[in-house]
């Protein structure tokens, strides 16, 4: 995975009126850590770490006062509604260094016919892989598998290099049945009994 | 339709209907979901009245998640009647949904058909929604 260098200034102001200030201008604070040193305190160009947070687990070769310092994204922010970045932690890394990271798992390839679903258990997979060489995503095939099929942290082909951070047999993604339709009018006798069921709320402990 | 058990207190305070969604601001479960952008109190009817509308539209082959709970008591005192006397008789459950938060998930093969459903089902709700999509790089 390419470095992304990104050019970050020291932080000396903190609290909700001083971080409200610094992404008016633009930017967003942040925190590196790790490796037992103390915490650094900085601001980070908004459009640019926005733009490098869209590799997941972007390895960042960040640029705090003229010293440069390898870190990967730890926990990121964001508003809900609008989706800007508040706050991104980054950890500190060495070239070589094992680190454990969350890879997102992509699924490929067509169902069984049937009409069944995949159902995602883990969404992204836990991994321990070199900070320098960490994988974008993993791919999972799902062609022609049938309902009950499931696929294991084990049957993941990972890059060399990389090692899983989960038991072998953690499933991964399964392969359910399609429900079968609810006939109308038994959907409706349902309801009628829930609305019968309804007058025992609010009973006091 | 969803109603707690047992609770500890019949007769609630109104929930704070101010700030943000702290967290479920994200899907969790689904492919696709329907998130707040205004806060509202929904009540267990609407809660039921989304679902049917989603599973009545997908018909078969998907999966829903309903990720709120209708939990905070509203009362309301009869027509008519003067003030005091004490509170009014409990008349809604109602779950307080903050803007961000997700409240349905849905897992469906066909996107057009997903999508659409989930749009009936906001329809059903009381307050501005959107419908929102796992991305690609999104774990």
């Amino acid at each position: 995975m390419a470095e992304v260098k990104i050019t970050a200034g020291v932080r000396s102001e903190f609290g909700k009126g001083a971080a409200r200030r610094i992404r008016r201008a633009g930017q967003v604070p942040g925190v590196i850590y790790g490796h037992g040193a103390e915490p650094v305190h900085v601001n980070l160009p908004g459009h640019e770490l926005m733009l490098a947070l869209k590799t997941p687990n972007v390895l960042i070769s960040l640029d705090v006062d003229g010293k440069s310092e390898l870190v990967i994204p730890k926990a990121v922010q964001k508003d809900p509604i609008k989706g800007f970045l508040e706050h991104v932690d980054l950890l500190q890394v060495k070239r070589g260094e094992k680190v454990s990271v969350e890879i997102p798992v992509h699924v490929e390839g067509e169902l069984a016919p049937g009409g069944n679903l995949i159902e995602h258990v883990l969404n992204a997979l836990p991994v321990e892989a070199e900070a320098t060489h960490i994988p974008e995503s993993v791919t999972v095939s799902v062609e022609g598998l049938e309902a009950g099929a499931s696929i294991l942290a084990k049957d993941i082909e990972l890059p060399k290099g990389t090692s899983l951070a989960v038991e072998d047999d953690a499933v991964v993604l399964q392969i359910v049945a399609a429900q079968a339709e609810a006939p109308a009018e038994e959907e409706a006798e349902a309801e009628e009994g829930a609305e019968a069921a309804a007058p025992a709320e609010g009973d006091e402990a | 339709m969803l109603i707690p058990r047992r609770v500890k207190h019949r007769k609630q305070h109104h929930p704070k209907r101010d700030g943000m969604a702290k967290g479920g601001t994200e899907l969790a479960f689904g492919e696709y979901g329907i998130q707040a952008v205004t806060p509202a109190y929904v009540t267990n009817r609407q809660i039921e009245s989304a679902r049917i509308a989603i599973t009545r539209h997908i018909r078969r082959g998907g999966k829903v998640w309903i990720n709120i709970y209708p939990d905070r008591p509203l009362t309301k005192k009869p027509a008519e009647t003067r003030m005091g006397s004490g509170k009014g008789s409990p008349e809604w459950w109602v779950a307080n949904v903050k803007p961000g938060r997700v409240m349905f998930e849905l897992s469906f093969p066909n996107e057009k058909v997903a999508k659409e459903a989930l749009t009936r089902a906001a329809h059903k709700l009381p307050m501005k929604c959107r419908i929102v999509r796992r991305e690609a790089g999104e774990s």
